[in-house]
């Protein structure tokens, strides 16, 4: 299992072994970007640890920490202080992407049974806190608590290092050769090698051969030694800042600090601004706009994503704020003061298996968006933005927006109302009793195929139709059928697409019943009056799903052997997943999920199987 | 790229429980004769098109349309340069997922020789049992044959699940000859009324459960007609 799962499920593991706050959480450094704090102590109380084992996760998990050398031990011997938090971490830094977890630690000796592999490192040790290493990982105990961290440096960093070193020494590049032989060898690989050479080509030219004195390393030597340095000396940075300066992420940043105080089963702490900050798609602007780049990054700041995690009786609750700053906070509310239109109820089929809306303004958060945007553009002393500048100024000026967002105007809506058997054509042989020679002809044939509904506001209902006339003259297969369009063919060139534009929606479907028979919305079957309250309720967002109806309705043929898998463990389930939204302010916007179920079994035994169920998938 | 006429393969046998699949050996007197293999994926068009929309499947990557085609044409250039094949085809049917390949030989062995020499060189499968199986024999007047392993032990590995719906899935294996038949061993076998073919048709659950339901002997009439 690699690190970043084991430190996964080892954190769901240990998760449920916590019971208060004391001082792991004082062990995470200031650049983790995303954390899971865990508190939880009712699941422990009710779910006992043999049960928990029982897990394909904890198993794996079991296997992992308590390997042959502890054989037959269990989590109750790992030495762990259930008293503490858990905090499952991960941050990306221009230098280095750290990830780990912090916990606590009630009996050492118990604790190196589990890592039994870690070797003290004297140098960075001290009185108080010793410091054990293992391979890229490394274990930091101070008093009673633990942080488990690997520190691993960017690619991008030790390319440059390495290049650095490497070039300073008078070599010339390590690729040329390879380079100068790859166009050629490319185009023959096209036009007449083989797999083999491909595989030969890989094994034998994308490493240059040993240099001749065995003394002297080549480029990927090099860059090795230079990889092991830096992960050391990073490793350093982060544990001098975090334990000599006693800087850690509560003291870094209060909303993190203030998180932790909440009296939920876990907290989720994600620092978008961070986030966009370290993120590799920038590179450009830091390097080439540098000032742009910093607009961004104001644009930016503030932006943070706050959770808490709840376990009730038959619900689990996740109740998340993202935070904003000024800017795009501005920008946000614009684009989310929209009204919810009713209309959208009337094509969400009361037995739908699950629905959202999404209510947004475009034209508003365009307007805001060019107010803000705009300014910081007009700027930047780059003749590329400068040109791009002006052609949006005259787009602004040339576009008719009142038809843009008349056709388009943000708000739209989804249901996905099960599976239904649709009518193909298929290819079948048919034989001669007196030969056996064999003709083809076209046969009727059926279909699975999930049932969507998709429709978005319109008000200039006049141009989707105008444009559908237009290909209609083009090709037969659109064709007009008075209440709805049909485009055959249009889904994997087998089933039909329909196309109803009334009522101020233009809705694409392949459901073949809403089209031809409820093209004016389903009446009595739509939605029931309750559950469109809450849609219409919720902010800028809704979503609801019947878990059991779903999964149940889901025909198992079109699923290979692993989503098999999962289906058969989410079978039997039942309950609903609910999202709802907060309107938008300049700062913020709130959601909750709601993960409720029927039956007997506890919250957070829905949770573990629900858990259990993404590690089946995703091992 | 390296792995499409696996994936090809895979895709397939994915498709188990739609899958129709025509076998057709026609043998002359000399032992020449043509060899005929028709694999039709119609009547679940639109899953195959979902599984070709995904990036990867179990593990594999997923390749385009365009990849396939390009690894078709080098199944063809491959077998086409083989010893004793010549006039190699594949009629390619990517709407409805038909592929129809057809070539001429001089006589079985070389047939098999040269099919499995082309797989060996595109999938690197060079030493399996499957790879090396004889499943035709022809001494003049009496054929014996099988269908290759290679097309159908996927179906062994299949869950219980899927197993119901290979009673969908067809295979059906036709050998013709210049002379009338005498005496077939398999008895699900059928005889053409101008007796110069044999057919046996299963589904891919029989074949799963009885891999040799497909292996017969056919005995000629040494008279010449």
């Amino acid at each position: 299992m690699s690190f970043k799962k084991q430190l996964l499920f080892s954190g769901f593991l240990l998760s449920f072994l916590s019971v208060k706050a004391q001082k792991s959480e004082n062990l995470i450094p200031k650049d983790a970007v995303t954390v899971f704090s865990i508190n939880n102590i009712n699941l422990f109380q009710k779910i006992s640890l043999d049960e928990l084992i029982s897990y394909d996760f904890m198993y794996e998990v079991h296997q992992e920490l308590f390997d042959g050398s502890t054989s037959g031990s269990t989590l109750k011997d790992s030495g762990l202080d259930f008293d503490q938090k858990l905090n499952v971490f991960y941050g990306k830094a221009k230098k280095s992407e750290i990830s780990g977890f912090t916990f606590g630690v009630k009996d050492q000796q118990k604790l190196f049974t589990v890592f039994d592999d870690f070797d003290l490192i004297d140098k960075m040790s001290s009185e108080s806190t010793k410091v054990y290493g293992s391979f890229f990982n490394n274990l930091i105990i101070r008093e009673n608590s633990a942080l488990l961290i690997r520190v691993e440096p960017t690619m991008d960093y030790i390319s440059e290092m390495t290049d650095s070193i490497w070039y300073a020494r008078g070599n010339e590049s390590p690729f040329d050769y390879f380079e100068d032989d790859f166009e050629e060898t490319s185009i023959l690989e096209e036009k007449v090698f083989g797999e083999e050479e491909d595989i030969n080509l890989e094994e034998t030219e994308l490493f240059p051969d040993a240099s001749e004195n065995p003394n002297v390393k080549n480029y990927y030597e090099l860059r090795d030694s230079v990889q092991l340095v830096l992960q050391q000396a990073q490793l350093e940075i982060i544990l001098n800042e975090l334990l000599v300066q006693n800087i850690n992420l509560p003291s870094f940043d209060s909303r993190f600090a203030n998180q932790l105080t909440h009296n939920s089963e876990g907290v989720f702490y994600m620092d978008n601004a961070r986030n966009i900050d370290k993120a590799n798609g920038l590179w450009y602007f830091q390097t080439v706009l540098p000032s742009l780049y910093k607009d961004i990054q104001e644009l930016y700041a503030g932006n943070v994503i706050l959770g808490d995690i709840y376990l009730k009786e038959q619900v689990v609750q996740f109740d998340i704020t993202a935070e904003y700053g000024t800017g795009l906070g501005a920008i946000y509310k614009e684009m989310n003061d929209s009204k919810f239109d009713k209309n959208c109820l009337k094509y969400i089929p009361n037995n739908s298996s699950g629905y959202f809306s999404y209510n947004v303004n475009m034209r508003k958060a365009y307007e805001k968006a060019y107010e803000i945007i705009m300014p910081i553009l007009s700027e930047e002393k780059n003749a590329q933005i400068a040109m791009n500048v002006l052609t949006i100024e005259l787009l602004n000026e040339f576009i008719n927006k009142d038809a843009l967002f008349g056709t388009y105007k943000g708000s739209m809506f989804g249901s996905f109302n099960g599976f239904k058997k649709i009518k193909t054509k298929k290819i079948e042989f048919f034989y001669d009793e007196e030969t056996f020679e064999y003709g083809e002809r076209v046969a009727e044939a059926e279909e699975d195929m999930p049932i969507f509904t998709y429709g978005i506001t319109i008000d200039r209902t006049d141009i989707p139709e105008k444009i559908l006339k237009h290909f209609g003259r083009l090709t037969s297969k659109i064709q007009n059928k008075g209440k709805y369009w049909v485009f055959e063919n249009a889904i994997f060139d087998a089933a039909p697409l329909y196309m109803i534009n009334r009522n101020g929606l233009f809705i694409l479907t392949n459901d073949e019943d809403l089209a031809v028979n409820h093209a004016d919305g389903y009446g009595k079957e739509k939605l029931n009056r309750k559950a469109g309250k809450k849609a219409k309720k919720s902010g800028f967002m809704y979503a609801n799903i019947n878990v059991a109806e779903t999964i149940n309705r889901f025909p198992m043929d079109v699923l290979n052997d692993r989503q098999n898998e999962i289906i058969q463990t989410l079978k039997g389930k039942s309950g609903s997943l609910e999202l709802i939204s907060s309107k938008t302010s300049v700062k913020k916007t709130d959601f909750k999920i709601e993960y409720t179920f029927q039956g007997d079994d506890t919250s957070g035994k829905h949770l573990l199987d629900l858990i259990n169920s993404i590690y089946i998938v995703t091992k | 790229m390296k792995n499409n006429l696996l994936f090809l393969f895979i895709l397939i046998f994915s498709l188990n429980s739609c899958i129709e699949i025509l076998d057709d050996l026609t043998i002359h007197a000399d032992g020449s004769g043509t060899f005929r293999y028709n694999i039709n994926l119609s009547s679940n068009k639109i899953k195959v098109n979902s599984i070709l929309s995904l990036d990867s499947l179990d593990g594999q990557k997923v390749p385009k349309i365009e990849d396939i085609k390009e690894k078709v044409q080098q199944f063809i250039k491959t077998l086409d340069a083989q010893n004793g094949i010549s006039n190699v085809k594949i009629e390619e049917n990517y709407t409805d997922f038909v592929l129809k390949f057809s070539c001429d030989f001089t006589n079985v062995l070389l047939l098999q020789e040269g099919i499995k020499t082309t797989i060996s060189s595109m999938t690197k499968e060079k030493n399996t049992s499957d790879i090396n199986q004889i499943w035709i024999t022809w001494d003049g007047n009496k054929l014996t044959r099988t269908i290759p392993t290679i097309a159908f032990n996927k179906l062994r590995k299949l869950n219980q699940n899927d197993v119901e719906l290979l009673k969908m899935g067809s295979y059906t294996c036709i050998s013709r000859f210049d002379k009338a038949v005498e005496k077939i061993v398999n008895p699900l076998a059928e005889l053409s009324k101008n007796k110069l073919a044999v057919m046996i048709k299963t589904d891919a659950y029989r074949l799963k459960e009885n891999p040799d339901i497909l292996e017969n002997v056919i005995y000629l009439n040494s008279t010449k007609n």
